[in-house]
């Protein structure tokens, strides 16, 4: 993320500053979430069941009710948010709500990838060092983690 | 009448073991290293209505203790809680407080 302000207020609406690189990172890196989530079955993927965790961990009869109840409306949420940003990827100027969509988005990847690399607090990218496809996991975690802090600096800036 | 002297509601006496109430739900959120600081006491202040303060402070409890109560109501309430906490990507869970 290289602009000063990525995310800034514009009124209403924010502004958006960032590279054309990023943009198709970010719309690409989407549309696998979305593919993911609409697609597949949490239990089919440890990264994904990180998306839908348990409300009751001890009871599983009342977190079966808990996932029959919640699940579909999670997960279409999940999948609307990932359009969000693929449609607006390139866009100038967006809503707070597409806003909040990517927040949400990048969040979600960050938590996907994360889980993947079996990340820590005290993960580096040294970690990764000579495994090329966990190193480029790792930078492309890092640079939706910019994005997410940068989204949330700026709704804050509006308190 | 200010919150302050208000008289304290005065309960029938009852018995434990047979009293089932409603609203003795505890939401917990866990720590996890993915989630960023930031991130997650936004996300308290947005839910809850907390003033950044109190979502600091829980957002701290969940880093440094693992684990924090960031809110609790009646079992349905408690799912809503969750439910909007799973959206946003946190780690919660409920239970029953005892």
């Amino acid at each position: 993320v290289q602009a000063e302000a990525p995310f800034r207020r514009d009124g209403e609406r924010y502004a958006v500053e960032l590279s054309v690189e990023l943009r198709r990172s970010l719309r690409g890196w989407a549309e696998d979430l979305r593919e993911l989530v609409a697609t597949q079955d949490p239990s089919s993927d440890a990264s994904l069941q990180r998306l839908f965790p348990p409300a009751y961990p001890d009871d599983v009869l009342q977190n079966l009710d808990y996932e029959e109840t919640t699940h579909d409306e999670l997960r279409d949420a999940r999948v609307a948010s990932a359009e969000t940003l693929i449609r607006t990827a390139d866009e100038t100027s967006i809503s707070e709500e597409e806003l909040l969509a990517w927040m949400r988005t990048c969040n979600d990847l960050r938590l996907v990838l994360g889980t993947r690399l079996d990340l820590t607090e005290e993960t580096t990218e040294g970690d990764f060092a000579g495994d090329e496809r966990a190193s480029e996991t790792y930078r492309a975690y890092v640079l939706l983690s910019a994005v997410v802090e940068t989204i949330v600096g700026s709704l804050e800036a509006d308190e | 009448v200010s919150p302050g002297v208000a008289p304290a509601e005065i309960r029938e006496p009852v018995d434990e073991d047979v009293r089932e109430p409603d609203w003795p739900w505890i939401v917990i959120v866990w720590n996890d290293p993915i989630n960023l600081m930031s991130y997650v006491t936004w996300v308290f202040q947005k839910l809850f209505g907390y003033p950044r303060p109190k979502a600091e402070k829980l957002m701290w409890d969940v880093h440094t203790k693992g684990k924090a109560v960031v809110a609790n109501g009646s079992q349905t309430e408690a799912e809503g809680y969750v439910a909007r906490l799973h959206a946003y990507g946190l780690w919660a869970t409920m239970q029953r407080d005892r």
